[in-house]
C-alpha cells in the first residue's frame, strides 16, 4: 500500500464485484483500493469467502469488475474487450495456480515456453536458462508433468510465469497441495525472484508460514480490506489474523 | 436407477441427440424399405382385382421384346367361337413406339421399354383404362400414359409425333390419358392406338399379338386354357389369368428384391459406423463420470446396478432411434414411391402402413447396436471403484493396446487368404470369387480397425509433424494421440464409409478404362447407327444409308434373344464377309469366315456355362419356335457382340422378324467423319430414334450409365460418411469438455479464444485426415482386388482415379473442418474463470 517510489506494477481502485441479484446478491469486494508497488512480494490473506481469490482474479484479468478500475502498470485493463485481456494476461501477467499448472500433453519446457509460443514471441535463451537454473530442474526439462512430483509441476509453473519477464506474476495458493518441504521450496524460489530478479509478485495465501515470505501482506475479509503488515513474521501474522474480528491498521 | 440414468441422459442433451440421429439414419433406411415392401404387398393384394382376361394367349414362344412375333387376326374369331369360349378380343402390343419432344429426340426411353398397343375397350379384361378425355379413335389419335405425358409435356388435345415401329414417324392428336396397373410393367413410356390404327403402326395390318380369351360361365379357366391351347400355333403361350398374375408379382418382387438388398446394405453400413460413434459417447461419459458413478457405488450400488444404469441409457437411446428411424423410414419409402411413381408406375392401393414387423425390426436393430455398444462400457463403468469417488480426478489408467494390435495384424494376415482364393477361382467360379473378396474385405477392414489405436500414434505424428514448429498445432496433434482408443473408434467411422466409396470409385474408374479399352480395341467402325436403348429399328435405316459416300462398309446386324435351359442369350447374325473390317472378334477356335446357315460361334463364356464345344449343336427356343445352332468355334467375351454370333440368314430363319439392332460403317482412309456425319444426320432425318455414334460417343454413353450408378451409390455410401462426421463432433465435444481445465489454463496464460478454435480445429482435421489416410488405402486394396477378380467378366483394365480420390480426400478434410465448427467454438468460448475455479 506504498505511494512512494515508481508508479505501481498493479493497483485498483474502488474495485466493486457483486455477484447474483436481489435475495442471492452477495458483494465480493467492496470499493477495495490496492496498490502493488513493482519489485514487491505481495500476500493478500484472508479467511474463506473473505473475497482474496475474487481479487486476485480482477487483478490478473481473469474475471471483470462491476465497479471500479484496475490497472496493469499503466494499462487499464477494465473494460478491455477479451482479445485484449488475453493479450495483456499473455505479456504483462504470469500465472501460478493451486494445482493442474501444466498442460499434461507438453513437456515441461515446452510448458514453461507456453505464454512465448502463444505469442509467437522470441525466447530469450541467455535469461531461460537463468530462469531454469533458479527452479533447479535443468535435468527434467523433457519430462511430461505426469512424471514430474507435486513441487516440481509447481516449480514448473513458477518457471513459466517468469519466463516472459511479466509486469507481474500473480500466485493462487501455490503451495497449498505441496508439502511443506516442497512448498518452502517453491516461496523461497518466489522470494528470490523478487529479490535477484526484481519481479513483481502478488500471491493469495491463508497459510501463515506462506505469507510471511512476502514484503507486504494485505488482509481481506467480507471483501474489505481490513489492514496490512510490512516485513511480517508468521507469529505476527498469526497474531493478526487472530485479531481481524477487531479490525486496526497498523500504520 | 432409471432416474439416475434419465437425468444422465438430461445432463447430456446434445450428445445423446447426436448418438439418437446417428443410429435413427441407420434405422430410416431399414425400416423404410420394410415399409415400402409391406406397401408392395399391399399393391398386390390391389393386383388381384384388377381386371385381367381369363386366358390370354400371346404370339412367340418367348419374350422378344421388339421382335413381336404376331397372329393372323383371324384367329381371334376362332378362338371366340370355341366352345368353352365367351368372347376373344385381339391386342397389338409392341416395343419401339418413341413419343418425339420439340427437339425431335425420344423422351424418356434411356433403357426402359417405349411400349405400344392397341385399344381394348372393355373395362373387365383390360388393365389400360383412362383418367381424361377419351380413348384413341381413328388413325391420328393416341393416348398416353399420364407420366409419359408428362415427360413430353403435353396434354389432351395436344399434337405429337411418335416414331412408329412400323410406319416411321407420324403425327398424332392426344386423345386422353391412360393409366396403367402394376401388371403394364414399370417405366418406359406407353402410347395406345385403336386397333387397327395399332396394326399400321406397330406391326402390320390383319396381325394381332396376343388374344384375350373370356370364359362362358361355368367354364374354369383351366378348361378354357385348354381349348385355346390345342388352337393356337406352337410359338405362342397360353396364360390363365392366375398364372399371369403369379407371374406378374413374381417379377415385380424379384425387381424389388433387389432395390431392397442394395438399400438395405447401406442401412445396415450407417448402422455399423454408428456403433463406433456410440461406443465412443458412453466410453467417454463413463470416463467423465467416473467419480459420480462412484459416489454411487460408495453409497451402496452393486456393480450390477452401475452397469444397468449404464445399460439404461442405451435402451433409451436405442428406443428414441427407432421412433425417430421409424419416422425417417416413412419419409424414405414415402420418397421411394415417388421415385417408382416418376418411372411411370402406379402402385394402386398401397397406402404406407406401419407394420408389427416393421417396428419390431426397427427396435431389435436399433437396440442391439446400442445396447452392444454400450456394453464394454458399461462394464468398465461398474470395475470403478468406490473409493475413486474420493480421489482427486481419478484418470482411468491407460490400457495396454497389445491385445487389440495382435487381434488386427492377425485379422489383416487371415485376410489375404480368401483373397488369394478369389484371385485363384476367379476365372473359372465368378460367384465363389466374389463372395470370398467380400470375406477378406471384412476381415482386412475389421483387422485395420483393430489396429488403428497403435497405428493412431506414428500416422498422426506424421502428420502433425507438419505443423509441429507451431505450439497451437503441437497441442493439436499431442491432444488427437491422447488416447489412441478413443480417436481410432472417431476416425475408424470414417474408415469405413470412405473405404468403401474408394473401392467403388477404383471399381468404376477401372470399369470405365475398361470399356474405352474395349472399344478401342474391338470396334473397327467409325460410325455405329442405334436405336434408343440399343432396340431394334426399321431396315429402312439401312435402306437409306447402304450407299453413304466415303464408306469402305456399311453392314448391319440383327440380334434376337434365344432361350435355353430358362437363360436367355443373344444370338447375333452377321454378314461374315465384312464384319471383321468393323467388329474385331477374337477368336479362341474357328473362323468367323466358316460361318453359314444353321451355323454358329458361341462365346467362351457361354459355351462354358453351356457344356458346348465345337462340333456340338444347341437347341433353344427362339421367337417363333424350337430351334437349333451348330456351333463350329468360339471367341473371347471381349467386344460388345457377346452369346452367339451365326449369319443373317440363319437369324432371320429363326427370327422372322426383319428389323436391325446396329448398322456399323466404316470409312475409306481420309474421309472426313465430321462431313460424313452431316451427311448421315440429313439422311436419317426421317429417323429421329437413331443415333449416330462415333467410338467417342459410344465411350460417353457407357460411362454416362456408369456415372449414374455411381453417383447413386455414393449418395448412399455418403449417409455413413455423415455419421462419421456426427461422431467426430460428438468426440470433439466431449474431449473438449473433458479439458475444461486445462483450455481455462491455457487461456489463463495468454491464449486466445481464436488459437483455442485453431487448436480444436486442427485435432479435428487429424482424426479427419487419419480416417481418410486409411480409408483410402483400404479402399484401393479393396478396389484392386474386386478388378482382378472382376477381369474375366470384362473389368480387364485396373485404373485407379487418382482426382476422383483426391477430391474424396478434400471432401473428408472439409468434413472435419465442419465437424469442429461447433465443439471449436463451445472450446473458445469457455470461461477462463470457470475453467480456473475447478483448479
Amino acid at each position: 500500500m506504498s505511494d512512494e517510489g515508481a508508479s505501481p506494477a498493479a493497483r485498483c481502485r474502488a474495485l466493486t464485484k457483486i455477484y447474483g441479484e436481489g435475495d442471492t446478491r452477495v458483494v465480493a469486494l467492496d470499493a477495495v483500493d490496492i496498490d502493488v508497488a513493482p519489485g514487491t512480494f505481495t500476500a493478500i490473506m484472508g479467511p474463506s469467502g473473505s473475497g482474496k481469490s475474487t481479487l486476485m482474479h480482477c487483478l490478473a484479468g481473469l474475471d471483470t469488475a462491476t465497479s471500479g478500475d484496475v490497472y496493469i502498470g499503466d494499462v487499464r485493463i477494465t473494460g478491455l474487450s477479451d482479445r485484449a485481456l488475453t493479450r495483456v494476461r499473455r505479456d504483462s501477467v504470469g500465472f501460478v495456480f493451486q494445482s493442474f499448472n501444466l498442460v499434461p500433453t507438453l513437456t515441461a519446457m515446452e510448458n514453461i515456453t507456453l505464454p512465448l509460443d502463444i505469442a509467437g514471441a522470441p525466447v530469450d535463451e541467455a535469461w531461460l536458462t537463468t530462469v531454469i537454473d533458479a527452479v533447479g530442474l535443468a535435468d527434467r526439462l523433457d519430462h511430461r508433468p505426469s512424471e514430474l512430483s507435486g513441487g516440481q509441476q509447481q516449480r514448473v509453473a513458477c518457471a513459466r510465469a517468469l519466463a516472459s519477464k511479466p509486469a507481474i506474476v500473480f500466485a493462487d495458493e501455490p503451495t497449498g497441495n505441496l508439502d511443506s518441504q516442497s512448498g518452502a521450496e517453491v516461496l523461497s524460489l518466489l522470494r528470490r525472484s523478487v529479490d535477484e530478479f526484481d519481479q513483481t509478485i502478488v500471491m493469495v495465501t491463508h497459510d501463515a508460514a506462506a505469507a510471511s515470505h512476502a514484503d507486504q501482506v494485505v488482509f481481506l475479509a467480507d471483501g474489505r480490506v481490513v489492514g496490512s503488515l510490512h516485513d511480517p513474521t508468521a507469529e505476527v501474522i498469526l497474531a493478526r489474523i487472530g485479531g481481524l474480528s477487531s479490525p486496526q491498521d497498523s500504520h | 436407477m432409471f432416474r439416475v440414468a434419465v437425468r444422465s441422459l438430461l445432463a447430456h442433451r446434445l450428445r445423446f441427440t447426436l448418438t439418437v440421429l446417428t443410429v435413427a439414419l441407420g434405422v430410416a433406411f431399414i425400416a423404410g424399405t420394410n415399409i415400402f415392401t409391406g406397401s408392395l404387398r399391399g399393391a398386390f393384394d390391389a393386383l388381384v382385382s384388377q381386371p385381367r382376361a381369363d386366358v390370354t394367349v400371346r404370339a412367340g414362344a418367348s419374350d422378344g421384346g421388339a421382335l413381336q412375333a404376331t397372329f393372323p387376326a383371324n384367329l381371334v374369331n376362332e378362338i371366340a367361337a370355341l366352345p368353352a369360349a365367351a368372347s376373344a378380343v385381339g391386342l397389338v402390343g409392341a416395343d419401339g413406339a418413341y413419343v418425339l419432344g420439340p427437339d425431335g429426340k425420344p423422351v424418356g426411353v434411356e433403357g426402359p421399354p417405349a411400349r405400344g398397343r392397341s385399344w381394348v375397350d372393355d373395362p373387365a379384361i383390360s388393365a389400360v383404362t383412362i383418367v381424361s378425355g377419351r380413348p384413341p379413335a381413328g388413325p391420328a389419335e393416341v393416348a398416353l400414359l399420364q407420366s409419359t405425358a408428362e415427360t413430353a409435356a403435353v396434354n389432351v388435345g395436344s399434337r405429337i409425333r411418335i416414331d412408329t415401329p412400323a410406319a416411321g414417324v407420324r403425327e398424332f392428336t392426344v386423345s386422353g390419358l391412360v393409366t396403367r396397373g402394376l401388371s403394364g410393367g414399370l417405366g418406359g413410356t406407353l402410347t395406345v392406338f385403336d386397333l387397327a390404327t395399332a396394326q399400321q403402326v406397330l406391326t402390320e395390318p390383319g396381325t394381332v399379338t396376343a388374344i384375350l380369351v373370356t370364359a362362358r360361365s361355368g367354364v374354369s379357366q383351366q378348361e378354357l386354357a385348354d381349348e385355346v391351347a390345342a388352337l393356337a400355333p406352337e410359338a405362342s403361350r397360353v396364360e390363365t389369368a392366375d398364372q399371369s398374375r403369379d407371374e406378374v408379382v413374381q417379377r415385380i418382387q424379384e425387381g424389388f428384391a433387389f432395390f431392397n438388398t442394395f438399400l438395405l446394405a447401406f442401412g445396415v453400413i450407417a448402422l455399423f459406423v454408428s456403433t463406433f460413434l456410440i461406443f465412443n459417447t458412453f466410453s467417454m461419459l463413463v470416463a467423465q463420470r467416473s467419480r459420480e458413478l462412484a459416489l454411487l457405488r460408495a453409497v451402496g450400488a452393486s456393480r450390477a446396478q452401475v452397469s444397468f444404469a449404464v445399460l439404461l441409457e442405451a435402451v433409451i437411446v436405442g428406443v428414441l432411434a427407432a421412433v425417430i428411424g421409424l419416422l425417417g423410414g416413412l419419409a424414405v419409402s414415402q420418397l421411394l414411391r415417388w421415385v417408382i411413381a416418376a418411372l411411370g408406375a402406379d402402385l394402386p392401393g398401397a397406402p404406407l402402413r406401419l407394420e408389427p414387423s416393421t417396428i419390431a425390426l426397427a427396435l431389435g436393430a436399433s437396440l442391439v447396436v446400442t445396447v452392444a455398444s454400450a456394453l464394454l462400457p458399461a462394464r468398465r463403468a461398474s470395475a470403478i471403484p468406490p473409493v475413486a469417488a474420493m480421489r482427486e480426478g481419478a484418470a482411468p489408467s491407460p490400457r495396454s493396446l497389445r491385445r487389440v494390435t495382435i487381434t488386427g495384424a492377425c485379422l489383416l494376415i487371415a485376410a489375404t487368404i480368401p483373397a488369394v482364393l478369389a484371385l485363384r477361382l476367379a476365372e473359372s467360379d465368378g460367384e465363389r470369387a466374389a463372395q470370398l473378396t467380400g470375406v477378406a474385405a471384412v476381415l482386412a477392414l475389421v483387422g485395420v480397425l483393430a489396429l488403428t489405436p497403435a497405428l493412431a500414434r506414428p500416422v498422426l505424428g506424421l502428420l502433425g509433424s507438419a505443423m509441429r514448429g507451431r505450439i497451437v498445432g503441437r497441442m493439436a496433434s499431442a491432444n488427437a494421440v491422447r488416447n489412441p482408443r478413443r480417436t481410432a473408434a472417431t476416425a475408424s467411422a470414417l474408415t469405413v464409409g470412405l473405404a468403401l466409396m474408394t473401392a467403388v470409385s477404383v471399381l468404376g474408374s477401372s470399369a470405365r478404362a475398361s470399356v474405352e479399352d474395349v472399344v478401342d480395341t474391338t470396334i473397327g467402325a467409325d460410325f455405329i447407327l442405334l436405336g434408343p436403348g440399343f432396340r431394334p429399328f426399321t431396315t429402312d435405316v439401312f435402306q437409306s444409308v447402304k450407299d453413304l459416300p466415303g464408306a469402305s462398309v456399311v453392314t448391319y446386324v440383327r440380334t434376337i434373344p434365344v432361350s435355353i435351359d430358362d437363360a436367355q442369350s443373344p444370338v447375333t447374325g452377321v454378314d461374315p464377309r465384312v464384319v471383321t473390317e468393323v467388329l474385331d472378334i477374337p477368336m479362341a477356335t474357328g473362323s468367323v469366315q466358316d460361318l453359314a446357315l444353321g451355323a454358329a460361334i458361341v462365346d467362351t463364356e457361354l459355351a462354358r456355362t453351356l457344356r458346348v464345344a465345337e462340333g456340338d449343336s444347341v437347341s433353344g427356343t427362339f421367337v417363333n419356335g424350337e430351334g437349333s445352332l451348330r456351333i463350329i468355334g468360339t471367341f473371347e467375351p471381349a467386344g460388345p457382340v457377346r452369346g452367339f454370333i451365326t449369319t443373317l440368314p440363319t437369324v432371320d430363319a429363326i427370327g422372322t422378324l426383319t428389323r436391325d439392332t446396329a448398322i456399323y460403317i466404316a470409312l475409306q482412309p481420309g474421309v472426313s467423319p465430321a462431313t460424313v456425319r452431316q451427311d448421315l444426320a440429313s439422311r436419317l432425318a426421317a429417323y429421329p430414334s437413331i443415333d449416330i455414334q462415333d467410338q467417342a460417343d459410344i465411350k460417353r454413353d457407357i460411362n454416362g450409365q456408369f456415372d449414374v450408378l455411381f453417383g447413386l451409390v455414393y449418395a448412399l455410401l455418403g449417409l455413413s460418411v455423415i455419421v462419421a462426421f456426427l461422431g467426430i463432433v460428438n468426440t470433439l465435444s466431449l474431449s473438449v469438455v473433458e479439458r475444461t481445465r486445462e483450455v481455462g489454463l491455457v487461456r489463463a496464460v495468454g491464449m486466445s479464444r481464436a488459437q483455442v478454435r485453431r487448436m480444436v480445429t486442427l485435432e479435428a482435421l487429424l482424426l479427419a485426415a487419419l480416417g481418410t489416410l486409411l480409408g483410402l488405402a483400404l479402399g484401393i486394396a479393396f478396389g484392386m482386388l474386386l478388378q482382378r477378380v472382376l477381369a474375366p467378366q470384362g473389368i480387364s483394365v485396373l485404373a485407379i482415379p487418382a482426382t476422383q480420390l483426391a477430391v474424396f480426400a478434400a471432401l473428408a478434410l472439409v468434413g472435419g473442418l465442419a465437424a469442429a465448427l461447433w465443439p471449436a467454438w463451445r472450446a473458445g468460448r469457455m470461461p477462463v474463470l470457470t475453467a480456473i475455479a475447478q483448479m
